[in-house]
Order: structure tokens, then sequence, then C-alpha cells
């Protein structure tokens, strides 16, 4: 039972920033007799920060996996800028053209310099010739605050630097919207705030992002929406404050509790 | 675009849609289908017709026992099905013993254990099986099929082998061992020589102890290597001084000299491919020197010229009267080329396995040797496991080169087989793909059982 | 403890040299004592045997022209055996990974059967059931396969060769290699101006097309130019249906050991293309899905570079095997060095140094490849900290 007080917070975003970028209707998604994702309903906004939060196992990194297609769901709608997900190879590609994503795992190419890990889907996909790909690189790097090290290869720099550099080339495609899979639970507690730093600039900069995490503080300082998801469920959606201040239900405040 | 079924179609659940998916998913690969499955059903059909009507195939029914143990004399016969039905007994020792000690391992830690049935393991074997199946075809009287009875019901005596207590699960592999050995001498009587055979029992030995990582105290080690000399010199003892007839190994021949020689490489690799590796890890640069040129002179060269040299050189080295027969040759190289790669593949074993486990053991306080034997040597051995079975099957496949150096192993009798005149230009094919058959079964089989292997310890590490 | 175990050390290395020490003398003593010779002196003393299929040799030549023929039989048989497995493995190496049942299943089959049969018996079963009593007629009534529309043989099948078609000079071949070499050079400014072209303006390049397709126009002007510079030669049987002439002919031994090895390594190699494709982490392949890459690109791109570095290491060892195999050429008739030196031996040659060159030869071999092993490895390295 999805409860929405913050209902009013998750309408007014909506209405506030308009269209919405992001649909998710009535999805479901099996492994074998699994069920991972039960009647997902999700609108996200232009220019809105989503945080998914919920403890493991709950299927958000699933429900961002749908979103382009490195899962597939099995019935329902998403529908990312107009286009729907099918199984049709061209809407895919569409699709992960506009989403950019950044995994638990960083996922960096080891056999090229990180410069190379960044323009290589601008030259292959957007056919960008290589000194203008090389120049957004460099622009996408400093975002990022490491343009010194775009003569490296990835196993030469630390993990907070390798998964800046993930973002940097996920951004480098220009993307309309980002998905974070969990981009900090896999670094020592040194470095995470070197990855919040640039995500929370990125929020600030306008980007359409869905965060999913366990760091409550980049859920109070930058998301419009937080949605909490258990077992399969949205179990409960609203702003940040509202969570922390009255969450409604009681897995919510069962599993705020255990991490707060 | 919604899947309004109760079930989505991520798994295709028809037999149509099976095809659809697998054989036609896109154009190129339905082409290729399309392509390919003429071709299949043509070599299929050939292929039942080679089988079942146009095969010579009474090359081999009238040749089975010479496939089977070659030019061993016929009226001694007897001895090979006696080695036959203790080998059983050791099979039936083992595997009760095996599967009983991972019984109790796993009891121990609260782990479920799922008891194999007979069915569930013939299923898994039935390579062999189809193998044995096929010999009995192609046997001529039904003596064989008896043979075969009686081996099964005495592989169920030695599974009584599992009713043993725990405190003597030991006794369980030393009943195997027993009947192993017992199995060689039914055959061999005395006239094998008696210093390999002492080799033998102690590399067994070594096995066992390797095993066995009880050695807690230095009396006792003095005690059990003091129990082990005596052990050899008995054995020594008898063989010298005690003559029981027999057929030494230098007349068998065929499939059962195949197994054994392939048996008694492995047997004798084992504890000197892991000085080897353990000597290339010396500290001493001597040592280390010795043992790296060792291996890479093996290494580098096919086995057959350590057949040659074993043939031709080996002879010379030796005194005058040391005259050892062909097959000990045959077998001495092998040990000594299979030795050189279980070094390579132990090496590998000890040097993935991270440091900080040496340095534990030295942290609680073991001295070095028994950090060696009771927590690295355990843990590297264990990690090479399928490499270890991959070079035993190489070493199997390997001993068809006996017969280059004029050995009668079970790919060399084809030459017997076509030396007669009735078979001297035709059967060629026929006798080649019972031979590579034969051998696939084997190796086959230990290759799945490998895997089997290698996918159960990964979960449990 | 220490002192034990150095004095134990200590103790091996000197029983090893005593051992070894022992082993000698007797050698050297029953030598002496049978007069045989361990130097190398028999080298230049004739054969005494022919080697068939090798027409500057015969009898009368010196042992050391037949340990130059063996190992440059060796070498051939290697080389085809590699490139025959090279190839057949990459295809079904990666049949196996494939959505089609059918392609992977055959794949399957194929390795688990060839892998664990000796390969002996593959080269055994080439040699007698194919070959030597085989279904094939002997060259007498060999079978042709004429080129059709013309009178010429494309291939002929017989019991003791095959015969392919070959290139022949027919005047200017000379000429022709320098256009060849000239076309090459163009290519490879071709290949650099497409790929800039590519980085300037970031169309695709194309340049596989380019390049091939002007090196083929080229070579087609230089031929016409040059007024069929080469022709080719197709196999025919001589007057007396005894020899094969013209075209190049292939001898059933040879064709028994590097057709039988290539089958046999190419399982092994088809395993090892497999394994490491698969090694590639999982999620490199979900980086470069999420960043919009086709099928194609991800392949080219992310998958086979990282899958070239694991495969090639395992890959140089197989071709290591497989130059230990053709040994396996003594039970058949095809005069690989292992086969000469027995030949030798059994015509009374000293044991001991020949067996001492045959070792040479493979331990060289063997270093030549573990060189480029090693220098094969550090060029791949991936840089790490």
């Amino acid at each position: 039972m999805t409860s929405e007080t913050g209902g009013n917070a998750f309408a007014d975003a909506t209405q506030a920033r308009g269209e919405a970028f992001i649909e998710v209707t009535d999805v479901d998604k099996f492994f074998g007799d699994f069920q991972a994702l039960k009647d997902i309903n999700m609108k996200v906004g232009k220019q809105e920060v989503v945080v998914v939060i919920g403890p493991s196992g709950s299927g958000k990194s699933t429900l961002i996996r749908c979103i382009n297609r490195l899962e597939k769901h099995d019935r329902g709608r998403i529908v990312v800028d107009g286009i729907e997900l099918s199984d049709d190879i061209r809407n895919i590609q569409e699709v992960r053209r506009e989403t950019g994503m950044v995994f638990q795992q960083f996922n960096l190419f080891p056999h090229l310099t990180v410069l190379e890990n960044v323009t290589l889907a601008p030259r292959e996909v957007r056919h960008m010739p290589k000194r203008e790909a090389e120049d957004l690189a460099m622009e996408m790097l400093e975002r990022v605050k490491i343009p010194e090290q775009a003569r490296k290869f990835p196993g030469q720099l630390s993990g907070g630097q390798q998964q800046r550099v993930a973002i940097a080339r996920a951004l480098a495609m220009q993307p309309k919207v980002m998905l974070f899979d969990e981009v900090t639970s896999a670094l020592d507690p040194e470095m995470i705030k070197e990855v919040l730093d640039v995500m929370v600039k990125l929020a600030e900069g306008g980007m359409t992002m869905i965060v999913v995490t366990h760091e409550m503080g980049f859920a109070r300082a930058v998301a419009n929406r937080v949605v909490f998801m258990s077992d399969g469920q949205i179990v409960e959606v609203g702003t940040p404050e509202h969570f922390f201040t009255d969450p409604q239900e009681d897995r919510t405040k069962l599993f705020l509790s255990q991490i707060l | 675009m919604t899947a309004v079924n109760a079930r989505p179609n991520s798994t295709p659940n028809s037999a149509v849609s099976w095809i659809k998916v697998r054989l036609f998913p896109n154009m190129a690969s339905g082409i290729v289908t399309l392509l390919l499955l003429p071709v299949v059903v043509y070599l299929a059909y050939r292929s039942f017709l080679f089988v079942a009507i146009n095969g010579r195939w009474e090359v081999i029914q009238r040749n089975l026992t010479l496939f089977m143990q070659g030019t061993f004399p016929r009226d001694e016969q007897w001895r090979i099905v006696v080695q036959l039905i203790l080998m059983g007994l050791a099979l039936g020792f083992g595997t009760a013993t095996a599967l009983a000690a991972s019984a109790d391992r796993a009891r121990e830690a609260g782990l479920p254990f799922a008891r194999q049935r007979p069915w569930q393991m013939a299923r898994r074997f039935w390579p062999l099986i189809l193998f044995v199946l096929v010999l009995l075809y192609f046997a001529n009287t039904s003596a064989p099929w008896l043979v075969m009875l009686v081996a099964l019901a005495v592989i169920g005596v030695g599974a009584t082998a599992r009713f043993l207590p725990t405190r003597l699960r030991n006794l369980g592999w030393i009943l195997m061992a027993l009947s192993l050995i017992a199995g060689f001498q039914v055959v061999s009587g005395t006239t094998g020589r008696s210093w390999l055979a002492t080799a033998t029992i102690v590399s067994i030995g070594v096995w066992i102890s390797v095993r066995l990582e009880r050695l807690e105290t230095l009396p006792r080690l003095a005690a059990k290597t003091v129990l082990v000399a005596l052990a050899a010199a008995v054995v020594f003892g008898i063989y010298t001084f005690v003559t029981v007839p027999g057929i030494g190994w230098d007349r068998w021949s065929g499939l059962h000299l195949t197994l054994w020689v392939s048996a008694l490489a492995i047997v004798l690799s084992f504890p000197l491919g892991l000085l080897l590796a353990l000597a290339r890890r010396s500290t001493l640069p001597a040592l280390r020197a010795l043992a790296t040129g060792y291996i890479e002179l093996i290494r580098g060269v096919p086995l057959i010229t350590l057949l040659f040299m074993g043939q031709f050189i080996l002879g010379f080295m030796l005194p005058a009267a040391a005259d050892p027969s062909s097959v000990t040759r045959a077998i001495a190289a092998m040990t000594l080329f299979t030795a050189a790669y279980v070094a390579e593949i132990v090496r590998g074993g000890l040097q993935a396995l991270p440091y900080g486990q040496t340095e534990a053991a030295q942290a609680v306080g073991l001295p070095p040797g028994k950090t060696m034997r009771l927590v690295i040597l355990p843990q590297a051995l264990r990690a090479v496991i399928p490499a270890m079975v991959g070079q035993f099957i190489s070493i199997f496949k390997d001993s068809s080169l006996l017969f280059i150096i004029g050995i009668n192993e079970f790919l060399g009798v084809r030459s017997l087989v076509h030396a007669q005149a009735d078979f001297r230009s035709i059967a060629h094919a026929e006798t080649l793909v019972f031979i590579a058959f034969g051998y696939w079964a084997f190796a086959y089989s230990m290759s799945r059982e490998s895997q089997r292997l290698e996918r159960r310890l990964r979960v449990g590490l | 403890m220490r002192v034990l175990r150095v004095v134990g050390q200590i103790v091996a290395v000197v029983g090893v040299f005593l051992l070894l020490r022992w082993l000698f003398g007797n050698l050297i003593d029953n030598s002496r004592r049978g007069g045989i010779s361990l130097d190398f002196g028999f080298l230049n003393r004739p054969t005494q045997f022919q080697i068939p299929n090798a027409p500057d040799f015969n009898p009368r030549s010196p042992v050391w022209q037949m340990v130059v023929v063996g190992i440059k039989n060796t070498f051939l048989a290697s080389v085809f055996g590699i490139a025959l497995a090279g190839v057949l493995g990459l295809i079904i190496g990666i049949s196996r990974l494939s959505q089609n049942w059918l392609t992977s299943r055959l794949a399957a089959v194929y390795v688990e059967f060839f892998r664990n049969i000796p390969p002996l018996v593959i080269i055994l079963f080439f040699a007698f059931a194919v070959f030597l009593h085989g279904p094939l007629p002997n060259l007498r009534e060999a079978f042709e396969v004429g080129f059709p529309g013309t009178s010429h043989n494309l291939f002929i099948f017989s019991l003791e060769q095959w015969g392919v078609p070959s290139l022949a000079d027919a005047g200017n071949l000379g000429y022709f290699g320098l256009a060849v070499a000239g076309g090459l050079a163009v290519a490879a400014l071709i290949w650099r101006w497409r790929t800039r072209v590519h980085d300037e303006t970031g169309d695709p390049h194309h340049r596989v097309l380019w390049t091939f397709g002007v090196l083929f126009a080229l070579l087609m002007v230089a031929y016409v130019l040059l007024g069929e510079p080469f022709r080719i030669t197709w196999p025919t049987l001589s007057e007396n249906r005894r020899r094969l002439i013209d075209g190049f002919a292939i001898n059933a031994g040879f064709i028994s050991v590097a057709g039988a090895l290539g089958l046999y390594t190419a399982s092994h190699v088809a395993e090892i293309f497999r394994g490491s494709i698969l090694a590639v982490a999982k999620g490199q392949t979900e980086a470069a899905s999420a960043l919009a890459l086709t099928n194609f690109q991800r392949y080219r791109f992310v998958i086979l570079p990282q899958a070239i570095r694991i495969a090639l290491p395992p890959l140089i060892n197989q071709s290591l095997n497989l130059v230990k195999n053709t040994s396996l050429a003594a039970a058949v008739a095809y005069a690989e060095i292992t086969n000469l030196t027995q030949a030798s031996i059994g015509n009374g040659r000293p044991a001991v140094p020949s067996i001492v060159i045959l070792m040479a030869v493979y331990l060289s071999f063997s270093l030549i490849i573990s060189l480029i092993l090693n220098v094969v490895n550090r060029r791949i390295q991936l840089v790490a900290r």
C-alpha cells in the first residue's frame, strides 16, 4: 500500500516541474519464481532528484536497471522522455543514449586510459570527432575534479577517483537523466565525501537524477523526493523532511530506525 | 505493449517458442540453423549406418580378449579375474569411506548432506557404464557377465565400510589400499621388482599421511617413521626371500596395462612432484636451481623423447646387472615426466595462497614444517584439484604412446589385431573407433567429475 | 629446527649430485665397454636410408642433413597445425557461446569429444582409416575433382597424396612482388588517412573496406600491366599416372599429422577462447550497454581487448603443446625429427647423442616460444598500482 503523504509533495513535484520525464506504470519483474518488483508506479519530473532507499533485496537496484533495460520488466510500461521501453533494440539504444548510469563497482574499462574511457561512447555512439570528444571529456573530468588523471589507467586510481571517472564517463554522453546504483557502497569512508560532493553539484546544476543509496545526508541535502521500497513494493513516498520527522508506515519506521 | 498473460514469457515454455528462441532468434542465426541441420542429420545417418549396419564389428568381437588383456597368458587369466574382483572391493571401500567422511564433516558443520542413491551415481558415470555394456555385448561367452555380476556384488560388500564408526574412518582407507595392493599382487606375484613395489607402498603412505594431518608430537612422528621403515623392510625382505609365482608387469598388455600404467604413474608422480615444487621454492639456491632446471627441461620436451631415453639410454646408466623391463622403464619415464607438471601445478597453488595464511600460522607459533603441512599444503592442494585431475587425464591419454616403443597397451594391440591375416587391411576404422571410445569413456568421466568437484569447492570456498 | 632444514636441503643437493655422477659414470663406462661412441662425429656419416618425399636427399647424405630435414618438417607441421587449430578453435569457441542451440551444442560435442581422446588415436585414424586402408583410391585411380567448365583439376584425392592448385612464376613475378610491396605501403597510408578522417570528423571510417578495396584494385592493375606475372598450376597426374605434377602435392603423412593435431588442439583452443570471453567481468558488459554501445561495438572495444589479454598465455602454451605433439608422427610415415631419429637409431647410429640432439631441438622450440610468451605477457599487462 502506498502512502503518499507527502502525497502533496509528489503532486507538487510533477506540477511544478512540468511533464513527467520518466513514467513507470504497473511494473512487475520476476526472477524465475521470485517477484522482485510488485506493481511499481512512479513518475519522475524534469530536474527532479529522487532518492530511493530500502533494505537490500527490496528491488531498488532492479528498478533503476529496468529503466535503462539492463533488466527487462515483465509487465507494465516504462516510458523515458516519451520513448517506451520495448524489445525493439532501437528503442533501447535511444533510451540508453538519454540515460547515464553509474555502478557500484565502477566498471571502468581497465585497458583504456581515463580519457579513452570517457571519450569512447561519444565517439562511437554520437560520432563525435576525436578532438571535440576529448575537449568534452576534459570538461567532464574537470567537473568531477580530476582532470590531471586523464592519461592514467583506471588501475592506478583510488576507488573514489575511479567512481568520479565513472560519473564523468556517464556525463560525457550528455544524458537527460542520471541513474546512480549505490555508487558509494564499495568505497572507503574517506572517499565517499568526494563522490557525494560531485553528485550534489550535479543536482544543484539541474540534472534529473534517480539515486539508490544509503547516504541519508545526501538525501536531506538535495533530494526533492524520497521513495522507500521494501519487498519489491513502493511503501512510502515523501519529501526528505517528511521521512525524517514523520514517517507513516511501520516498515518505514523500522528501516529508518536501523539506519539513522 | 503489455504482456497480458498471467506469467511473463521470461523463459520459453512451449516447443514452438523454444524453437523460435533457440534456433531462429534472428535472421543470421536462422540461416545458420538451416545450413547446419541437414549436415547434422546426414552425419547422424552415416554414423548410425556405420555403427549398426555396415561396421565390421566382428573384428572387436573376435579380438576382445586381445583388447582387454593383450598377450597375457590365457591360462593365467584367473589372476586378472580375481584382480578385477579385488578392485571392485577397493572401489566399494574407497567410495563408501569418502562419502562417509563427507557426511561426517557435513554433520559436524550442521550442513545438509544429500546421500547419493546408487542410480544417481550410475547416471553420473554413464560413459563408463556404456563402455562396459559395449564390452559385454561383444563378449563371446557368458563368463564376463558372471565376473561383472560378482564384481558388482563385491562393490556392495566394500560399501559396508560406511558403517564404520568415525574414529575408525581411516580403517576404510587402509582396507582400500590393502585391496589395491592385493589386487596388484595377485597378478604379479613377486616377479615385480621389490624396490618398485616398496616405492609404491611408500607413495601410498605419503598420500595417506598428507591426508592424516594429525601428526602432533615428535615421538609420534618418530614412531610413524619407524613403522613405515619397518613395513618397507618387511616388504623388501619378503620380495627378496619369498617367491610367489605370478606374471610380472612386463608381460601385461592391452587395456589392463593401460589402466595400471596410468594409475602407477599418477600415484608415483604425486609425491615426487610435491617434493619438486617445495624444492623449487626452497631458500637454498642450489636446490632451487636443480629443481627449476629439471622442471623446465622436462616440460620442454615431448614425452616420447623421455620414453626413448628410457629405452635406449637408461640401460647404459645402470650397472649391467640391473636390466629393467620395457614396462618398468616406461613407467619410470612417465612418472618423471608427470612429476614435473604436477610440480608446476602445485607451485601455482602455493603461489595463489595469500601470504596472510603463512603469517597467521606463524603468529600462533607454528614452526615452518607444521605450517606447510597443516595450513599451506591442504589449502593449496585442494585449490588445484581440477588442474591435477586434468594432468591425470593427460597422462592416461599419453599412455597410448607406449606402443611407439613396442609395448602393446590398449592402442598398441591394434597392431596385433591387424597383423592377423583376416584383418590386415580392413576394419581399421572400426578398431580405432572402438579404442577412441574406450579412452573417451574414461577421460570424459574423469573430466566431468573434476568439473563437479570444481563447482562444489567453489561453493565451499 | 632451522639448522635441520638447511642441513636437510644440503643433503638433498649433495645426494642429487652423487646420483647424477653415478648415472653418468655408468653411462661412460658401459659405452666405452661396448665400443659405442658418445660424441657427435656420427653426424657426418651417411644416413643410409632414404627419406620419402625429400627429393634433395639420398642415402649418402650426411646425418646432419637428415636432422635439418627433420626440423624443417616439424616446423611445417607445427605451423599448419597451429593455424588450423587457431582458426577452427576460434570459430568453435565463439559458437559455444552462441544463442543458437544447434551451434552451441555441436560445438560442445566437438570439444568434449576431441579433448578426451589421445591425439595419437586421431593421427592413426587419419593415417590408417582415411588414408592407408581407407576409402580413397590409390594414385593411379585418383579421385579428380574437376574445375567446372575447364579441363583442369581443382583437387586430386588419393591414398598417398592430395593435390591442390598452386602458383607458378610466368615471367614477371619479381616485379609483381614489388607491386605487392608497394600496394601494401599504399594500403597502410590509406588506413592511416581514414583513421585521421574519423578522428577529425567523427564519420565512420570504413577503413577495412577502403584499404582492402584499394589494395585489390592496385593488384588487379599490376596484374594486367605486367601481363599475367604468375599463373595458377592445377594438379595433374603424370602420363603414367604414377606421380602428381603441377599443382602442389601434400603428403598423406603431413595431412595426418598436421590435420589431426589441428583438430585436436582446436578443442583446447576453443575452450580457451570461450573461457576468456566469459572471464571478462559482467560489469564490463553492463557498463558498455549502459553507454548505448551496440553489440558489435561492445565486443570490439570492451570485451575482445580484455579477452585476448586473458587468452594469450594459454594459447601460446597450446602452441607449444602442438609442437611437442608433432613427435607423435613417429607412429606414422611423416619424416619429422622424432621419426627420423628413431629410424636413425634403428640403423645403428649411437643412441645417446641422437637423443640429446632430439631433445635439444625441442628445447629450442620450447625456449623460443617461452620467450615469445614473456614478451607478450609484458606488453599486454594491464597497468595497475
